[in-house]
């Protein structure tokens, strides 16, 4: 036999999940206002009476489809440079002692910290044909001619790579952080090489931070609008620089807008596809 | 004379400092083929570091170890052909159950078919013959000790090292699985060493213990040799529950307690002045008529456990006495305050130095 509904007993059984809405609901109500009902707008500008124009010209006109592509490559660039320099930098941190970890933190936290404008000013100064990069590789008699590392597509991805690394060391060394030392003891034990246990063990298991690092950094590589226009000196066109011309200096919202739809759906696919990838290795977690 | 046993295991005075502390001051150890030796001690007296040291884990600032008569001092774990059991399993997450016990044989290159074959045989044994596809997480405490274990064996390893592999077990299982390892130890003929701090674990397990205090061996026995004989009062009080009496060698053959109570030695007792331990376990004193009694006094404890109940009695003089008797329910139960004397053979005591 079921005992009876209490009075009160829905409220028992929910109580947890309606208090914990109650404290969401000042933070849900500001992005609602402020961030989802703009981004309606947004979308129905886009479709002026209905019609699909501004989708057909983003998608078929070669321009902004190379644009859109080479978006996608550049922050496919930056977010393997941001791996690659990222992984030992979150390793080291994840292992370090007391005051390793907060000198190491503090490395990283800093520029984190920094404004983006300024430290992309920062690079331009570096990485300049007068920068102090090639002045010091010139005098050194390193190279005979200054590198072009500025107004392309290089100097874009060492500044995005710069800002974003944050984002990758994070999520990177939150998962090694949690890994048990014993599991790469005991492959050691069972005559694995060095080698072995990070391929084998080590490296699985930082999978789940891998794709949220990667997911984090290409996510916002592909947004990316003031590095791209600084040191890329107008010749590296990625869309975010794309869509803000399109605002500012031709005033076609609806075309600008249509393009910032475009951006969103290729983020969301790339983030499917990428979950999809990884699922396989990941049944574990 | 009897040939001796082989020594599959031999620890030459190692020593371990972390700083100024001796985590390890020297220990020798001997395990012979096909035995299991448990390391016995207290968190801190050096028993997990000197498994490290067997294990590789840990090299020994002084001292040596000779895994078959080689000597492995500074080989890496991976050189050893060690099992190793860890406290938490240390299963791979992310590989199933079968990829675990693989892992070892695909490290030693053995090929494809014969890893198989040894796997299923290995899943076999610890009677999980269907659970090679699972993942760790998806099995219970005890199974996931059974893939542990089956892992640490199944590239038949000349050593098993376990470290406190029972220990997050609920009881019932833990003695479940403690005898499971002892009869799989038994018939793969495996030399295992066998940490713990669980002395009644100790005793249920081994063939010899190896009591450690503060980075040394205390005693080397077997468990009836630490239970009977304890070599000094660490032991004594480590294993078991005795009563443990300062007293002081007398004429006559006799030892005296503080408060005047006289006990008859057992043999082989030191001579008069000499000050001694006398330890007399909770089960051995019966209940004497008045003339044989040794020791007269009243209850002021009782706790019952079962099978057994156990009494604690004081004398005139303040000195207490525990006892633990079986108890079947058919006689009538004693009381709070009721008078009881005991007495017991001298040989039920045992006597050790006083230091």
């Amino acid at each position: 036999m079921k005992p009876a509904a209490s009075p009160g007993g829905w409220w028992r059984r929910h109580r947890d999940n309606a208090t914990s809405l109650l404290a969401a609901t000042p933070a849900m109500l500001f992005l609602a206002v402020l961030y989802f009902l703009p981004m309606v707008l947004l979308f129905a500008q886009s479709l002026p009476n209905g019609s699909l124009v501004h989708y057909e010209k983003a998608l078929t006109d070669g321009l902004y489809v190379r644009v859109l592509l080479d978006t996608l490559l550049v922050a496919a660039y930056v977010t393997a440079a941001c791996l690659l320099l990222g992984y030992p930098v979150a390793y080291f941190l994840a292992r370090a002692q007391r005051t390793w970890l907060a000198v190491g933190m503090i490395f990283v936290l800093l520029p984190f910290w920094t404004s983006v404008l300024v430290r992309t000013y920062g690079w331009m100064v570096i990485l300049g044909r007068n920068g102090i990069l090639n002045r010091a590789l010139l005098q050194g008699g390193i190279i005979d001619t200054p590198l072009p590392l500025m107004n392309n597509t290089a100097g874009v991805v060492i500044g995005m790579a710069h800002v974003l690394l944050p984002y990758m060391i994070f999520p990177l060394y939150a998962v090694m952080k949690r890994i048990d030392g014993g599991l790469m003891q005991a492959a050691e034990g069972m005559g694995a090489s060095g080698w072995q246990v990070f391929r084998r063990i080590y490296f699985p298991l930082t999978l789940p931070g891998v794709l949220a690092g990667v997911t984090l950094v290409y996510v916002l590589s592909i947004g990316f609008f003031i590095t791209p226009a600084l040191l890329g000196g107008g010749k590296v066109p990625m869309i975010g620089v794309l869509i803000e011309q399109q605002v500012h200096t031709f005033l076609n919202w609806g075309f600008a807008a249509a393009l910032s739809a475009v951006l969103l759906a290729a983020t969301l696919a790339v983030y499917a596809l990428m979950r999809v990838v990884l699922r396989g290795n990941m049944r574990w977690t | 004379m009897t040939e001796a046993p082989a020594i599959a295991l031999r620890v030459v005075g190692a020593t371990r400092r972390f700083g100024a502390t001796l985590a390890l001051g020297g220990v020798d150890l001997d395990v012979r083929k096909g035995e299991m030796l448990t390391l016995l001690g207290p968190s801190g007296s050096g028993k997990t570091t000197l498994l490290k040291v067997i294990a590789g884990f840990e090299m020994p600032d002084e001292g040596e170890v000779f895994l078959a008569g080689r000597n492995v001092t500074l080989a890496p774990p991976a050189r050893r052909d060690v099992g190793m059991v860890f406290q938490n399993y240390a299963l791979f997450p992310h590989m199933t159950v079968a990829q675990n016990i693989a892992f070892p044989l695909e490290m030693r290159k053995v090929p494809r078919a014969e890893r198989d074959r040894r796997v299923a045989d290995a899943l076999a044994l610890v009677d999980l013959p269907a659970h090679g596809g699972r993942l760790p997480r998806e099995l219970s405490g005890g199974q996931q000790q059974r893939v542990a274990l089956a892992r640490a064996v199944v590239f038949g390893p000349s050593l098993l090292l376990l470290d406190e592999p029972f220990g997050a077990l609920d009881r019932k299982l833990r003695e479940q699985m403690q005898l499971e390892v002892r009869r799989l130890q038994r018939r793969l003929e495996l030399t295992a060493v066998f940490v713990t701090h669980d002395q009644e674990e100790a005793l249920i397990l081994s063939d010899r213990i190896a009591v450690m205090e503060a980075g040394r061996l205390s005693q080397l026995g077997s468990p009836q040799e630490i239970y009977r004989r304890p070599a000094n009062r660490f032991v004594a009080d480590f294993i078991g529950e005795s009563n443990l009496f300062r007293a002081r060698v007398v004429a006559g053959g006799y030892a005296e307690l503080e408060s005047g109570l006289r006990i008859p030695l057992p043999d082989g007792a030191p001579g008069p002045g000499s000050d001694i331990g006398l330890l007399l376990r909770p089960e051995r004193p019966k209940r004497a008529a008045d003339g044989n009694a040794l020791f007269d006094g009243r209850i002021v404890e009782i706790v019952y456990l079962g099978e057994t109940v156990k009494y604690r009695i004081e004398d005139a003089g303040g000195v207490q006495l525990i006892v633990r008797w079986p108890y079947a329910g058919r006689e009538p139960p004693l009381a709070h305050g009721d008078a009881l004397r005991v007495g017991w053979d001298r040989d039920d005591l045992h006597w050790i130095p006083w230091t």
